[in-house]
Parts: C-alpha cells; structure tokens; sequence
C-alpha cells in the first residue's frame, strides 16, 4: 500500500513538470529550426510596394523607361519635358502605337481640353485635373501628353503644346505643393507632329464639350497615372 | 479503503482539470516557437482539433490575464501551469486520503476541502475577468472552471462527512464513557447527552469503520501531517513552474532582430499622434483603425503599464482596397473614410481612433452593405470633420501615409511597432509584449536599442545590419 501511495505521489508530482518540460522542448526545436530556415524560406507577408498593373506588359516598361528617362524623371538628367521630336525618337514607334500605350490608361485619366490658341486652364479643368491626380492610389508616375490641333503654324503648335503642359504642372505645384512632383510627373509636348488623337479618345473623362471632334481633343493635356514600376 | 462518492467527485473534478489545464498549456508552450498556432476550443480537446484565428480562446490566451511574469519571461508563465499542479495534487491527495482509510478523519479531509476552494476561486475570478476585461469565454477555461466546482463540491461533502461521522464516534466514546463511569441513575443520553445521539451514516461501506463502531480506524491527522501536506502542495506548483522556467528558449535575442524603418522621416506631416507623452520612446504604430489586432494590441499596451513610456504616433495604413492599391480587397471596409477622419482630427486623432475602436464591428459591417457608411458614421459623430473628409488635401495625405509603408519596404500588415525606429517583432506583438517591449525600453533609456542581427545564419538579411539612430 505503501508503495502504491509513493508511485502515486511521484507519478503526479513529476507529470505537470514533465509534460511542460517536454512541450517548451518541443517548441524550442521548432524555434530552432525555424531560424535555420529563416534565410531560405520566402517571405510569406506581402511587402508594401508602388503598384504594377497587368496592362504593363514589358514592351510597355521598356518605352515608358525610355521615355521618362528621356524627360528627365529617370536618371540624373536635369531639367524635364520632351519636346517632340524627342518623344518620337525615344518611343521608337508609331504616333497610333503611341497613343495605344495609354488606352488601357482609360478609367485612370482625363483629357484636358484648352481653348483654340490658349493654353490657360479652363476651371472644369483644374477640377479634372484634381480629380484625376488625387487618384493617385499606387502609381509612381504622372504623364501629363500636352497636344495642339494642326491649325497654325508647326513652330507655334510646339511652342502652345509645351505651354498647356506646363500650364498644368503650374497648377498641380499651386494646388497640392508636393515636393514629390518633381520626381513623378512627366512633361511631353507634341505639338501637332506626332501621335495626334482621334476619335476613340473622345470617350475619356474630358473636361470639353459634351460634343467631341478630333480637333477638339488634340487642343488639350492628356493626364493620367501610370500604375507601373519601372 | 474504497473512496466514498464525495471522494470520487474530487477524483473526477480533479482528473478533468488536469485534462483541460493541460491542453491550455500545452496549446501556450506551443507559441513559445514564436510561430502562428491554432489552440484548442473545446469541451473535448483531445477530440477535435485546433482552431487557428479569432475564438474566445485565442483571445483568452493572448490576453494579459493567461499568464504572470511577462515582464520577466517571454509569454510569462501560463496559469494553466499551476492549475495542472493543483488539480495533480488534489488527485493525489484525494487518493491519499482514500488508501490511509482517512476519509472519516475530519481535519484531513478538512484540509482536502480547504484545496478544493483554491481551484474554485481562481476559477472564480478568472470567469469574470473572462467575462468583463476580454469579453470572451474560452470553452477549456469553462472545462476546468466545472472541474473546480466538481472538485469543490466534492471536497465539501467529504468534509461533512468526516465531521458527522466523528460526531457520530465522539458520542459513541462518550456513551462508552458513561457506560464505564459510576452509574447515577441516568442513562448518558437522557442526562443532557441528547445532542449526541448516534446518527447512521447512510453511505458505506465506510473503510474507516470496518466494524460496528463509527470510530476511525486510524488516529486523526496531527498538525505535522499537514504541514508536510501544505509543504507537499506548494512542491507541486514549484517543480514544474520551476522545469518550464528553465527549459524557456531564450528570446531576448530576437529583440531588435526583425529590421528598422529605412527612410523614418515625415516629409509630408502624415503621422498622426496617438498617445503622447514627451520624453518618452518615439514610437510609431503602422495602423488600421478598423483593425482588431490593432485595438486588441492597444489593450495588451494598456494592460502592460508601458503606454506612459512611449511617445506613440501611428501611421495610417487602411486595409482597404478603395484608398489601399496593396490589398486586393477591402479586409476592412470603412477603413479608409475612418483614417481620413484620424488625419482630419490632427491633434486629436486619438479620439477618433478610440471611437473607431469601439465601433469597429458596427462600422465594418455597415461599410461592407454601403461603402459610404462608415463617412457616414464618423461625420454623424464628429460632424467637425465632414468638410474635410473626401477632399483632395487628405486623401492626397492618407496616399502620402501609404507611401511611407512603400518607402520603407514595410509589410502588408497591421500592427506594426517600431520604437525609435526599431521594429518591434510582430511575433512579440501579443505574447511577448510586455517581456520585449520593455526590454527595448530599457535599451532605449540605456541608448544601446539599436538594430541587430540573429547569430544564426541566415535568421535576418545581412542588410539588415546596422544602427539607428532614434
């Protein structure tokens, strides 16, 4: 009887000190070989990052890369903008291959209508403007593609394209002074010599007219975000 | 030396409290790996399986009530360690007091009675802790609460017992005595003895009472007996408390392990305060206030102490896909139009996060029917805001607070501590807290915090090496 007493004691005594024992020992092995596999194991939590849409197909990355790169948002070039034929060289294609690269742009920008000759910003279009860049979600780059419609002389048409641009990084520096314009948003001024909008794009968010003719939108800035990481 | 049915009742009470106290700190032990676990959330543990996620008894076990020492032992020690102990020794007692026939002995059952009372009332008081500071009711906490009640009642029986059966023997002696004295005419009992009458124990056999006589057969227990009982008891918590103390892995180590805020400055003014106390560690919280973990994190902070040491901040970061690119889905619908809220609030964004905090649930479920709900709601509480929710200059501000996270390559996650810019591990963000926070605490104040790397190979990125500077 005696004995019987002595096991029961020790039994008991020892299996809560035994089982924890055992259990911490466990998960120090665990914790042990989990450092081991730290290095080697991907990590399973998604870190924080701009956003890269499926539209930007390599194709895409290499002309946008160029041509931010050539205005001045890439690299240690000073001074941004392209003018026209810089854009041209530096896209290396098409005016409509152009222009495609920013259809699937669509529900993310705007086009910025100006009157014939004028490169002021209407107020419909500052609200568009505001609009379209303060949906800025996780894009890194803002393209602003000023135009002007073939009426009037080449020269002229350059010089009023860049002015519309520049009208409206003037704005966007007024209204949101961001220091971080600088390193997101992107000048190119075509003028009336290349990628030239037609009719397709009349049904983008624009700040004109309800009634739309090419001529129309081509008197404008093409604005959007582009969600692609470079 | 068979145990009467009292006896048993403790026996039982004290075996399922085993049981349950045991699945509980086998299911803590296993968060010593600092990995993620599912605990066990039944009344038949051994059963069915484990539950990883939101239940009563993740909540329970995480909250700062499971577990004492946090402070000084990552995850402190879990009370379901000591209550292990305690139901072991009252099953070895309660088998003692069976085998050396003293379950008529009134002070050893006694003494087993007053044990019982031990598990009861820490059940007790756990219940309501359960009840009123987590809001939630583990279903192994409710297991061993009715195995204390089982070992309770039981305890009490047998003790009644005893101490009827040695009324029942102290009046036989007397009768015996009187038989033996000089008659005086009187029987014993008629001559003011009545009280004593000899009752029948109605339960038998009574090991103790072998023959006709209600007498013990063995002498009461003396003080020494126990004492050596007391002794014995506390021995039963000491061993194994001191065994899981030793065998601990050590996580000091990981402390300052997990990386550091590459680019800490806010160039754009987005970090909102939330508990300041100047002079105390800056601390930034990476936040959703729509978040559970975050509110839950919020209460550990408060139940640690160590809120008045930090100087808190928070980064917003909404769990929801219509200001957030990085998640696919609104995880927490509302979240956006509520931290346009706590950055409109400016100074006293702390109040908009309590209330975001206690509406959560409400405002979720709203804001998933009617995804202008939760703008609703916080306009209709704080009514000062809604000019400034929705405009252009904030949500161009809650995109410039994302961008943080962007800027330094943080996880999709929330919360996320970084004291004087050092990360507090996210597996020290519930059990550990209090033992790792306030160890960067310390490191701070002494100015040593810094980022550091694990001796194991490969545990953190070489480039993750380095101080920063607070």
């Amino acid at each position: 009887m005696t004995a019987l007493r002595a096991l029961l004691l020790l039994g008991l005594l020892l299996l809560p000190a035994v089982l924890a024992t055992s259990w911490v020992g466990s998960a120090k092995v665990r914790l042990a070989l989990a450092e081991q596999g730290a290095g080697t194991r991907p990590q399973q939590t998604a870190v924080a990052a701009p956003s890269d849409d499926a539209y930007c197909s390599p194709a895409l990355k290499k002309i946008l890369r160029r041509v931010l790169q050539s205005c001045g948002l890439l690299g240690s070039r000073s001074g941004r903008g392209c003018q026209p034929l810089e854009a041209k060289n530096v896209a290396t294609v098409s005016g409509d291959d152009f222009n495609a690269l920013f259809q699937p742009m669509r529900h993310r920008g705007g086009i910025v209508q100006f009157e014939m000759a004028k490169a002021d910003l209407p107020p419909g279009a500052r609200s568009l403007v505001d609009t379209v860049f303060t949906d800025q979600r996780g894009a890194s780059y803002f393209f602003v593609v000023a135009r002007a419609s073939p009426e009037g002389a080449v020269t002229y048409n350059r010089e009023l394209s860049k002015r519309r641009a520049e009208a409206v990084m003037a704005h966007l520096r007024q209204t949101f002074r961001d220091p971080d314009l600088d390193r997101e948003v992107g000048l190119l001024w075509l003028g009336e010599e290349f990628a030239q909008l037609d009719g397709e794009f009349c049904d983008w968010k624009r700040s004109g007219a309800a009634e739309c003719v090419p001529a129309d939108i081509n008197r404008s800035a093409f604005v959007a975000w582009i969600d692609c990481q470079l | 030396m068979r145990p009467r049915p009292s006896l048993l009742l403790i026996m039982v009470g004290a075996a399922l409290g085993l049981l349950f106290a045991g699945f509980s700190t086998f299911d803590f032990a296993q968060h010593l790996d600092r990995q993620v676990h599912g605990v066990h959330c039944s009344f038949l543990p051994g059963l069915t399986g484990t539950q990883v996620g939101e239940s009563g008894c993740q909540a329970v076990m995480i909250s700062p009530y499971s577990s004492l020492f946090r402070a000084k032992l990552w995850g402190g020690i879990p009370i379901s360690l000591p209550a292990m102990s305690v139901f072991a020794f009252l099953l070895f007692f309660a088998a003692e007091v069976a085998l050396s026939r003293r379950q008529g002995d009134r002070r050893a059952t006694g003494f087993l009675a007053l044990a019982t009372v031990l598990p009861a009332a820490a059940s007790a008081v756990m219940a309501l802790v359960a009840l009123i500071e987590v809001g939630s009711m583990c279903k192994l906490c409710v297991g061993i609460y009715l195995a204390s009640a089982l070992c309770l009642l039981g305890g009490v029986l047998v003790w009644r017992r005893a101490r009827r059966a040695e009324g029942n023997a102290d009046g036989w002696a007397a009768l015996m005595r009187r038989a033996d004295a000089p008659k005086s005419g009187e029987p014993a009992w008629v001559a003011g003895e009545a009280e004593v009458e000899p009752v029948p124990v109605p339960e038998a056999p009574m090991d103790s009472a072998p023959g006709p006589s209600p007498a013990p057969a063995t002498a009461a227990v003396g003080a020494g007996y126990l004492g050596f009982a007391f002794a014995l008891g506390v021995v039963f918590v000491a061993l194994p408390v001191a065994a899981y103390v030793a065998s601990a892995p050590d996580q000091a180590r990981f402390v300052g392990s997990c990386g550091a805020l590459e680019n800490p400055g806010d160039p754009y003014a987005t970090h909102v305060p939330l508990d300041p106390h100047p002079g105390g560690a800056p601390t930034l919280e990476i936040l959703d206030p729509l978040c559970p973990a975050c509110r839950a994190f919020d209460l550990r902070l408060a139940a640690a102490g160590l809120a008045d040491k930090l100087d808190r901040k928070a980064a917003l970061f909404p769990l929801d896909n219509t200001c957030n690119w990085m998640v696919g889905s609104a995880i927490h619908p509302g979240a956006c139009a509520v931290s346009e809220a706590v950055l409109c609030a400016g100074a006293r964004a702390s109040l908009v996060v309590s209330w975001a905090f206690e509406q959560q649930e409400r405002i979720r479920e709203a804001a998933a029917r009617d995804p202008k709900a939760a703008g609703r709601m916080v306009a209709a509480r704080f009514p000062e805001l809604a000019g400034c929710m929705g405009s252009a200059e904030v949500r161009s501000r809650l995109n410039k607070s994302l961008r943080f996270a962007v800027r330094n390559h943080l996880p999709v996650l929330t919360p996320q501590i970084y004291v004087a810019g050092v990360k507090l591990c996210d597996e020290d963000v519930d059990l550990g807290l209090d033992f790792a926070l306030s160890r960067m605490l310390e490191q701070f104040r002494q100015g040593t915090l810094e980022r550091t790397q694990l001796p194991a190979a490969g545990a953190v990125s070489p480039a993750a090496a380095g101080k920063v500077t607070p």
